[in-house]
């Protein structure tokens, strides 16, 4: 039986890592349209499988946590992205008026409620627009960036995941009583209040998710 | 005979990182991580169909759901969505669609109160057709 030396492991594990980012980034790009999702699901299933066969055969490879905790974290952000962008940058396109207050008719008055009154477009709920602007500009790419060096297993990446998912905390305290004090305008009129809006944005505490891990997982691991 | 270190975390089971006394909760916390990845994904996937046919695709154009929808905001049947709109709208410094409109029913003071009704399931189609007939007859 050969056994590999130190460098031919090392290379065969790099190679590995590589391969299975490929279809990783791929599918998370696909993901992050929304609307392309079920094409980047498989793609993203791949690129997990092919990690976990790396890891099984004896490769040293990123911890499955560690990939799965980045990537998702970078869909989260790229996700909340793309709907706030188009809220603020394409609130007169066709398929934003349309989708937008439907949604809002439907889970979230806040989007219905005088859309595209005021002099900037898109949402009018009383303070909705702030936290649009400072989550996409402030929190969302700090999130990605730290991500991507988390992913790189560098030391400030796992810091600074851990800064930007607290800032999560933040950001859904501050929404959710910012809705909560303007709960008419939020609810009134709306076909699946508070019970709809929950269940349709429960899936994005992955931030929350992630912070017990990063507090407890061997910082060893994560290189200058 | 040595006894087996319970600091040791090179049991051939746990992940990269993963201490026996948080291997449990990485664990639950993965299996959380997958569960709101497919959750994401399916429903962002399914959000705008869903709502399309909600509110009556394709028995009503798009532009139609927007014009139905903006009459129910605006509480004013005469509104249209303007289809393509100008690109100098906002943000780029253009008025927005409603600007100026004074027909929304709302009950005002420091915590508004909409009035508009709530729409049902395509109920926006039975609305539509109505209309039209009250219109042609």
């Amino acid at each position: 039986m050969t056994s590999l030396t130190l460098d031919q492991h090392q290379d065969e594990s790099r190679r590995a890592q590589k391969q299975a980012d490929r279809w990783l980034i791929a599918g998370t790009i696909l993901m992050g349209t929304l609307v392309l999702g079920p094409l980047g699901l498989p793609v993203f299933c791949r690129g997990i499988l092919l990690l976990r066969k790396a890891q099984r055969g004896g490769l040293s490879v990123r911890p499955m946590m560690v990939t799965l905790i980045g990537y998702v974290i970078i869909l989260d952000a790229a996700i909340n992205s793309i709907g706030w962008g188009l809220d603020i940058f394409a609130n007169h396109a066709l398929i934003t008026r349309t989708i937008f207050t439907a949604w809002g008719n439907l889970m979230d008055g806040g989007y219905f409620w005088h859309y595209n009154e005021l002099w900037i477009g898109g949402a009018g709920a009383p303070g909705e627009k702030a936290w649009i602007i400072v989550c996409i500009a402030v929190v969302f790419p700090m999130r990605i960036a730290a991500a991507i060096g988390f992913l790189q297993m560098r030391r400030w990446g796992h810091q600074w995941m851990i800064v930007t998912c607290w800032f999560g905390l933040i950001a859904w305290m501050g929404y959710i009583l910012n809705m909560t004090m303007y709960a008419d305008v939020r609810y009134a009129g709306v076909a699946f209040p508070v019970l709809g809006w929950w269940l349709y944005n429960i899936f994005y505490i992955t931030p929350f998710l992630a912070i017990p891990y990063l507090h407890t997982v061997n910082r060893e691991i994560f290189s200058d | 005979m040595s006894e087996k270190s319970a600091e040791v975390d090179a049991s051939p089971e746990l992940p990269l990182g993963t201490t026996p006394p948080f291997a449990r909760m990485h664990k639950w916390l993965k299996r959380g991580l997958f569960v709101c990845l497919f959750g994401l994904v399916i429903e962002g996937a399914l959000t705008v169909p869903a709502l399309a046919v909600w509110y009556g695709w394709p028995s009503l154009s798009l532009t139609e759901i927007c014009s139905e929808l903006m009459k129910v905001r605006y509480s004013d049947d005469t509104l249209e969505c303007t289809q393509p709109y100008p690109l100098s709208g906002p943000p780029f410094g253009g008025a927005p669609e409603a600007a100026g409109q004074q027909t929304a029913q709302d009950r005002w003071g420091i915590q508004p109160v909409p009035g508009y009704p709530r729409v049902g399931f395509r109920e926006l189609v039975h609305i539509h057709e109505d209309r039209q007939a009250a219109g042609n007859g």
